[in-house]
């Protein structure tokens, strides 16, 4: 076995716990519950497939991508460093052979993995239900692509920051309240460097036309929809943050 | 400075700390030290926040030094990645990853250094520390001398050249002691560079004959721990005595040849002493011939750390 992968199954062993799977699993599962449970509402009052789809991208841009999945990810995420740190494992890690960019890579691999197992299930959940109500498959894939995207784009945010700040998760939800759903939702150009328009981007390029013509200004910003794109967005960000966090494995003081 | 004038320096080292300070905002926790270990077992010897733990984290490149350099085997590790082939670390904290069992932590040691069969070097490593028996259950419920134990097979797995160990024997049974300090020595008699530190100087004696004391951060001295007991014998014991006529007693010890001064206070003399064995033998005596009744013979401040200041101040 490579270090790479030693480093990235450790890692998940040491930061998915029980708990914090089920506690991460219900609240990503959530979004197919409430839109159940909405769906079953409309239903009673005569709702259709167009109704469904209106609920399903407002839940999609509005609560799924933009809270549960950044919120899911932040956790994962800050977890994978600053447990090494909270843990004093640092020193078991870095007084070792392996390139720091090694450490770094499987770090953020580790990341996006774990968290995309959750995002993910919640994505399968809550595609599975819409789907049904919304008597088509054809949103399916784009949204569990769009989350894919979106969990990699903000592991990659949120795993330096891990590391840096004790923190980190406040430090992150601030960045989601303030960068996120404001900044970037105010000013379009800026929605280049945002995981959430970067992972609504991907699902809209995998879509239907109709979910891009009915999406807000503000959910996708400046972005053209396109799958490759936003991929390569979010692997981008991912190298990104894997020289950040080599950067911060060469120049930090690692016992602190 | 050579090793034959400096006693803090050996003629061929694997480490060599060169002048090297670190400081965390205003406080100093290392100043100026320059000292080099070779192979064979050095004690790193200091009280609790002398900066020991500093110093050895300097030398694996776990913390930068804000002046001053060290060189493993002539390299910085932290730019020569390699060196860390050749070094194991036991850190003081913890370091465990709580949902691994023993194997499994040592195999993930084994594993990050390259060893060639991981499993059967996690095995070796297991067996050198007698944790074989519980390999396979989580290090999370580990006792703290088991975890200790965990450690330094963690750190051995890969068989490094330098072994550099902060407080090893903290937590172990005197048995769990006794077996580690066994191996500790026979690494060290095999040729590795082995450095432990400890604030025990009785634990340090029984492992090395070469200590460096440091305190406040400062080498407070180095060389043969006999040397450095020598020193230390220099240093006045403080005794207080408690007897039913602290005054003519006081007055008789002040002629006493091993006695540098006396004050009293309402309850007790409290004495200087240069041989405080001496004192002892001859204070029966005294009292008789004073007819005075001692209640109290004690030492009043035997603390290692009030030796390392001593040897600080008079550096």
């Amino acid at each position: 076995m490579t270090a790479f992968t030693a480093i990235t199954r450790v890692t998940i062993r040491q930061t998915l716990r029980v708990r914090r799977f089920i506690g991460l699993g219900l609240l990503s599962l959530s979004v197919a519950g409430t839109y159940l449970l909405t769906s079953l509402g409309q239903r009673r009052g005569g709702g259709d497939p167009d109704t469904a789809f209106d609920i399903f991208l407002g839940m999609t841009i509005g609560t799924f991508m933009n809270i549960i999945v950044p919120v899911v990810t932040l956790i994962i995420a800050t977890a994978v460093l600053g447990e090494e740190r909270r843990d004093n494992t640092m020193s078991f890690l870095v007084l070792r052979p392996v390139r720091r960019t090694t450490i770094a890579a499987a770090k953020v691999t580790a990341a996006f993995l774990e968290a995309f197992a959750l995002t993910g299930m919640g994505a399968i959940g809550f595609g599975i239900v819409a789907s049904i109500r919304m008597e088509t498959w054809e949103y399916f894939v784009p949204l569990l692509v769009g989350t894919a995207v979106a969990t990699a784009a903000y592991a990659a945010v949120f795993v330096p920051l891990g590391y840096l700040l004790k923190r980190a998760t406040l430090i992150g939800l601030t960045y989601l309240f303030i960068w996120e759903n404001g900044i970037a939702g105010a000013v379009p150009a800026v929605a280049g460097i945002s995981p959430w328009r970067i992972g609504v981007s991907a699902a809209a390029g995998l879509a239907p036309d109709r979910f891009f013509e009915e999406l807000p200004d503000f959910a996708v910003g400046s972005l053209t929809p396109g799958a490759g794109g936003a991929t390569a967005k979010a692997i981008v960000l991912m190298m990104l943050s894997t020289a950040a966090v080599t950067w911060i494995l060469f120049k930090r003081d690692l016992a602190t | 400075m050579t090793p034959e004038t400096n006693p803090a320096l050996v003629a061929n080292p694997t480490v060599e700390v060169s002048e090297v300070s670190k400081w965390f905002g205003q406080k100093v926790a290392v100043s100026g030290v320059n000292c080099s270990f070779g192979p064979g077992l050095t004690g790193l010897l200091g009280p609790n926040g002398a900066g020991k733990t500093t110093l050895l984290r300097m030398l694996t490149g776990l913390t930068l030094p804000s002046q001053g350099d060290v060189l493993v085997k002539g390299e910085r590790p932290r730019s020569q990645i390699d060196r860390y082939r050749d070094i194991g670390f036991v850190p003081e904290e913890s370091a465990l990853y709580n949902t691994l069992t023993g194997k499994q932590y040592v195999t993930y040691a084994a594993q990050l250094s390259g060893v060639a069969a991981p499993g059967q070097a996690a095995d070796n490593a297991l067996e050198t520390v007698g944790l074989t028996a519980d390999a396979d259950r989580p290090v999370g419920g580990f006792s703290k001398g088991m975890r200790q134990r965990a450690k330094v097979a963690a750190a051995l797995v890969h068989q490094p050249e330098i072994l550099v160990l902060d407080e090893p024997l903290n937590g172990t049974d005197p048995v769990q002691r006794a077996h580690l300090i066994a191996l500790f020595r026979d690494l060290a008699n095999r040729g590795n560079t082995v450095i432990v530190s400890s604030h025990v100087l009785q634990e340090v004696e029984r492992m090395t004959d070469r200590v460096i004391a440091i305190v406040d951060g400062k080498l407070a001295a180095a060389g043969d721990i006999s040397a450095i007991r020598r020193a230390m014998s220099d240093i006045p014991y403080r005794v207080a005595i408690e007897c039913d006529k602290p005054r003519h007693l006081g007055a008789a010890l002040i002629d006493h040849d091993a006695v540098f001064s006396v004050t009293i206070d309402r309850k007790a003399l409290h004495v200087e002493t240069s041989d405080l064995s001496m004192l002892g033998t001859s204070i029966a005596g005294l009292a008789q011939r004073l007819d005075t009744r001692l209640s109290r013979f004690a030492p009043e401040d035997e603390s290692l750390e009030s030796v390392f200041r001593y040897l600080v101040e008079r550096r």
